[in-house]
């Protein structure tokens, strides 16, 4: 048994308050709802204790103390609202303030910059500055995605200790002293390790911005989701930040609906990184994507919608199992589809008689040693756990011999990951059926093409490498007729006298909860937002 | 194994590579050699480029990121080539009082530069630094290595035409006023004290000696306690309690880290006691680390002092011939290897956390503490942190028992102190007194001011000690009475201003070193030494406002006990005392926009505009 640590007790504004030895005043603050502001803390990072914003009047000691590096002690009497901490804080923000340039109108960082926020929660001074401020450089690239402001800087070092800690890259200086201090990279050296992104996420004013996201879109015009990176098997939790006036701001960004990611704490996943393969991986979600029913035949193609398409297929299928030949029937699903829609497939065709049925990963990626994975799908553990058999090349093989009549094919570009090989087999089926978010030479070849929605689109889960099942929401609607595929499943289940797997996400996840062993006892709301374990 | 530098055959930097990691050799981690392989890449090249970051980065397996942010923080290191002679003027108060600025511009004038400038030729470079810690002979200039001073007209004849032949600054050392025997100082008269021979015939590490057969660790430090010796590196913390505190078991090694990183303006001490005594600190050196079981010392010399550490160096390599130093000293099991390690430009690294970083190879940036150096000091390992003059005390408590030593001083300062007297003082120099000596006294041992003039005020324990007025300097020079006087001893760096001296004038000497000095890392310092600076400099320019006195203040209790070190207090000191004590004065200037000081200068700020101008050129 793990000795369970000492416990303390202190009064935070009065209010007594219980933790365990060895936190400190500011986790405790925090705890007891009364946090105190701070720059240079970052539960990720090493104390800095630098920028000082943070102090309290603790009642037995005459000086300040900054709460980030002060540890817990029984009977101490913290105060964060008293005048003399108070006074502090604003003494702080101004010194901080003096050198900023002050350039909010132009800065990208406005609307979530915590120099804006802590001045109106605990500035609100009269500036007594009246000096000429520190020239530094401005607008510098210091990679391919990140944009430095030395002036806007405040020096908390969490950039420095970033890369020193976590990527162990070590790209961040801070280089000369005193207020000629400025953050930078060494001369000639520029930031291009696969988690510079997070520097802009931990940079708590406009020193370090995101050349992507820069200029495209005020922050306060974003709407955010709570969903998991798609971009590997790792799952890292992310927030989608949309632009949610696109209606009356169609020019933000061409019209391209989805800003930035943003990642978002997970202890379990990605504590509070992820990287930058998954973090600009966003572009698929508005380009190329499949946004009609598309019929293909001898080289013409025309749109058509779901009633047409869905009536056709049903009809196939209903031929196959009236002359019982649903052995020539695959479906090729993949790892990049959420548990419900695999789950969904898994119950569709298994009712139906299909027995060909698998799921395919993408080509496999590099693992960076960190958070990204080789696999470059995230739900490829969710298919495992639904005994979905991996691998679509069997069916291929099959196909090739001339034994597949109907196929679907989900999402996966075969030609991609096949080659030749693949789009002779695919030639030789009656019906190829593609269901997917974005064309690919694969989609191109099927003779319907239906659009489903893209992840970020969704309602749903993907369970990570291992074995964490976790919530993605739909930031978007789905892009023009783009259906999640459970939805298009489930249609057809209707037409073929099938049950549906359920009338949304939830629900489908709820039965497949009940039917599915790896599942059981999980449901959306035990889920949250932090996700849980795959049943042992 | 270590990724070898690349081979870099245009640069020629693969040629230092042997001498380099000879340096590596001395220190447990790679990086701690990144000050002493730096000096030797500018040493051959004269500079450091990005190129040679790059390569030290690798040697010392450290991002070159962190190379540069070493390179740029201490102002010994260039980034650019600089002339053959390297012309580096003190600016701050103690040579200011003395008619350094005018020297400066004769300088400028006669080498046909401004500070920060090269002559055409590439023979000088002028520049201006602060403190050099050569304040009894101010106005002072260091030319490469060598300290050179007082400043005056023939020495700037001879800066001109035969720079080679400048004459090293000597030490002179002015007396023991009121005291029988001098301790500290009593071989500052004797000729090659500083060597091994004479050390020994004057009974030289018969205290050691004594310590290590005779007494047991813990007498020792029973006789360091009684003897109320307190830090004089100027915190004044009891040195007994501060060795009690090093763990007896401990797993990881412990060392014994020397301060001799002087640089508090308007001290001299440790740089006499090394030149002149440096056998009598190694002998303390080893006291202290038989006293707290630590088997490696280093003593951080701070990097100007090019001279003391050669010295040092020789003592050291003396006292290991002589088996004082190395293994089983004394026939006994007790070792101990000395390293001196120089510093390289910055008064922060005087701070004991910011010099354990550096020596570490890193910024001087103060650390957060707990936890302390006792038991995470160097390298994460328990480090005992000792001042030169502290440690030079230690042979005679040893020899005389801590009471008889603790009566040499007053109070809980036990002992005697090196005073440094500078400013407009008859004789400025080092003298040697009980701790019990009163301001007054001291003055009037250094021949009070100069003849017809008065006496306006004192700084009686380095810059950062708050200023007394003339009436206030009949106090004693102990610890406890500067503190209830409400300023401190400090490094006894007694600097002493007479009616001419203009305060607005003094705080801005002083302003200007804390907006130097400042490591940057906390941000009420950072922003608030430069804040202040600029206040300060346009009252002196005759552009005073009537709020800049309150904001002066606010500014100093927002910066005064609000960082990780006590840098931020220092530098807001001055300004509260210089402004409490002579706020008429600044009000004048700010009504004014004159300076009514300084006989024949009407029109002080407009002099005070041409100055600012050209020091910022």
């Amino acid at each position: 048994m793990p000795e369970q640590p000492k416990r303390v007790t202190l009064t935070i504004d009065g209010k007594a308050v219980t933790v365990p030895e060895g936190t400190t005043v500011l986790q405790a603050c925090e705890q007891a709802g009364s946090p105190v502001p701070f720059y240079c803390y970052h539960p990720g990072l090493s104390i800095a204790g630098n920028c000082r914003i943070c102090v309290v009047e603790l009642t037995n000691s005459p000086k300040l103390q900054i709460a980030c590096n002060t540890q817990v002690a029984e009977g101490m009497a913290v105060l964060t609202t008293s005048d003399k901490t108070l006074q502090g804080r604003k003494e702080v923000l101004e010194f901080l303030l003096i050198n900023h340039p002050l350039d909010c109108p132009v800065c990208d960082q406005a609307g979530e910059c915590w120099l804006q926020d802590y001045y109106m929660e605990h500035g609100l001074y009269d500036p007594k500055f009246n000096e000429q401020k520190v020239k530094k450089p401005k607008a510098i690239p210091v990679g391919p995605t990140v944009m430095l402001d030395a002036e806007r800087c405040i020096l908390c070092s969490r950039c420095v200790r970033f890369t020193d800690e976590i990527t162990k890259t070590g790209e961040f200086g801070i280089f000369n002293r005193g207020d000629h201090s400025e953050v930078g990279l060494h001369p000639g050296k520029t930031l291009e390790n696969n988690y510079a992104g997070n520097v802009v996420d931990i940079c708590p004013v406009g020193a370090l911005t995101d050349r992507d996201f820069r200029f495209k879109c005020r922050v306060w015009y974003l709407a955010s989701a709570d969903s998991v990176c798609p971009g590997c098997s790792r799952g890292c939790n992310i927030q989608i930040h949309s632009n949610r006036e696109r209606e009356w701001r169609p020019h933000i960004a061409k019209g391209q609906r989805v800003m930035r990611l943003k990642p978002r704490y997970n202890p379990e996943v990605n504590q509070w990184w992820m990287c930058d393969v998954g973090r600009y991986g966003y572009r698929f979600i508005d380009e190329e994507r499949l946004e009609r029913v598309r019929f293909r035949d001898n080289g013409s193609s025309r749109d058509a919608g779901w009633d047409e398409a869905l009536a056709m297929i049903a009809e196939a299928l209903t031929r196959a199992r009236a002359e019982q030949r649903l052995g020539r029937v695959g479906a090729i699903l993949s790892s990049h589809l959420t548990n419900e829609d695999l789950y969904a497939a898994k119950r569709f065709f298994g009712e139906l008689g299909v027995t060909h049925v698998a799921f395919q990963r993408p080509k496999l990626g590099e693992s960076d040693g960190f958070l990204l994975q080789a696999d470059r799908s995230p739900n490829a553990r969710g298919a495992q756990a639904l005994k979905i058999a991996e691998g679509a090349e069997p069916i291929l093989e099959r196909a090739a011999k001339g034994q597949v009549d109907v196929l679907f094919v989900f999402t996966q570009d075969l030609v991609d990951l096949f080659g030749p090989r693949a789009s002779e087999a695919l030639a030789k089926v009656k019906l190829v059926i593609f269901i997917g978010t974005n064309w690919n030479p694969t989609a191109k070849l099927a003779h319907i093409a239906l659009p489903s929605a893209v992840y970020a689109e969704k309602d749903g889960t993907f369970t990570n490498l291992n074995g964490r099942v976790q919530r993605l929401h739909a930031a978007l609607a789905p892009w023009v007729d783009a259906r999640p595929e459970w939805q298009i499943l489930a249609a057809l289940a209707s037409r073929l006298a099938l049950e549906p797997p359920g009338v949304d996400a939830h629900t489908v996840f709820a039965e497949l909860a009940a039917r599915e062993p790896a599942f059981r006892d999980l449901s959306y709301e035990m889920l949250a937002d932090q996700g849980a374990q795959l049943a042992a | 194994m270590a990724a070898r530098p690349a081979a870099s055959p245009a640069t020629g930097l693969d040629s230092l590579r042997e001498p380099a990691e000879a340096l590596l050799a001395r220190y447990e981690q790679k990086r701690a050699a990144m000050l002493p392989v730096l000096r030797l890449v500018q040493e051959r090249f004269g500079h450091i480029s990005a190129q040679a970051e790059d390569w030290v980065g690798r040697l010392l397996e450290v991002a070159p990121s962190h190379v540069h942010e070493v390179v740029t923080f201490y102002t010994l290191y260039h980034q650019r080539p600089v002339g053959t002679y390297h012309v580096q003027v003190c600016t701050n108060i103690a040579c200011a009082l003395r008619g350094g600025q005018d020297q400066l511009k004769a300088i400028a004038g006669r080498l046909g530069i401004q500070p920060d400038q090269t002559s055409a030729d590439g023979r000088y470079t002028l520049s201006t630094v602060e403190c050099l810690c050569a304040c009894e002979a101010a106005p002072v200039m260091q030319v490469n290595d060598r300290y050179v001073g007082p400043v005056s007209a023939e020495v700037i004849d001879c800066l001109v035409q035969r720079p080679e032949e400048l004459p090293e600054l000597g030490l002179v050392f002015r007396g023991a006023p009121g005291l029988v025997e001098p301790v500290l100082s009593k071989r500052f008269r004797v000729k090659d004290a500083e060597s091994i021979e004479t050390y020994v015939r004057d009974d030289g590490y018969q205290a050691a000696r004594k310590a290590v057969t005779e007494m047991s660790p813990e007498a020792v430090i029973g006789e360091v306690t009684k003897a109320n010796l307190r830090g004089l590196g100027g915190a004044g913390f009891p040195t007994g309690k501060k060795w009690g505190f090093i763990p007896k078991d401990s797993s990881k090694p412990k060392y014994l880290v020397v301060n001799a990183d002087e640089g508090e303006p308007g001290t001299i001490k440790d740089r006499y006691l090394i030149t002149k005594d440096p056998h009598r600190l190694l002998e303390g050196m080893i006291i202290a680390a038989y006293a707290t079981g630590c088997r490696k010392a280093y003593i951080y010399i701070r990097g100007e002092y090019a001279t003391p550490a050669r010295i040092l160096e020789q003592a050291v390599a003396e006292a290991t011939r002589y088996g004082f130093l190395g293994q089983r000293i004394f026939n006994t099991s007790l070792a101990l290897e000395v390293v001196v390690h120089r510093g390289a430009g910055a008064y922060i690294c005087g701070e004991e956390s910011a010099l354990l970083e550096s020596l570490e190879g890193k910024k001087g940036f103060p650390r957060l503490r707990p936890p302390y150096p006792a038991t995470a000091g160097l390298f994460a390992c328990p480090t005992v942190i000792n001042n030169v003059e502290t440690l030079a005390c230690v042979p005679t408590i040893i020899q005389r028992g801590g009471g008889g030593f603790a009566k040499l001083g007053a109070g809980r300062s036990g002992g005697t102190r090196l005073f440094s007297l500078s400013g407009h003082v008859r004789q400025p120099g080092l003298y040697e007194a009980s701790q019990g000596i009163t301001l007054r006294q001291l003055l009037e041992a250094a021949g009070g001011v100069p003849e017809g003039r008065t006496l306006k005020a004192v700084v009686p324990g380095g810059l950062s000690a708050k200023i007394l007025r003339a009436e206030e300097i009949d106090v004693q020079m102990d610890f406890d009475s500067l503190l209830a006087a409400g300023t401190m001893a400090g490094s006894a760096g007694v600097i002493v201003m007479d009616d001419t001296a203009c305060m607005v004038e003094a705080l801005w000497y002083a302003a200007k070193f804390f907006a130097h000095e400042s490591c940057g890392q906390c941000s009420p310092c950072r922003e608030g030494t430069g804040w202040v600076f600029k206040i300060i400099d346009r009252i002196r320019q005759g552009q005073g406002r009537p709020e800049d006195l309150e904001n002066l203040l606010a500014i100093a209790g927002a910066m005064e006990g609000r960082t990780i070190c006590v840098f931020a207090d220092a530098a807001a000191w001055p300004i509260q005392s210089y402004i409490g004590k002579f706020r008429q004065e600044f009000e004048f200037h700010i009504r004014e926009k004159r300076c009514d000081l300084r006989s024949g200068v009407r029109d002080r700020a407009a002099q005070a505009r041409t100055e600012a101008a050209e020091a910022h050129a």
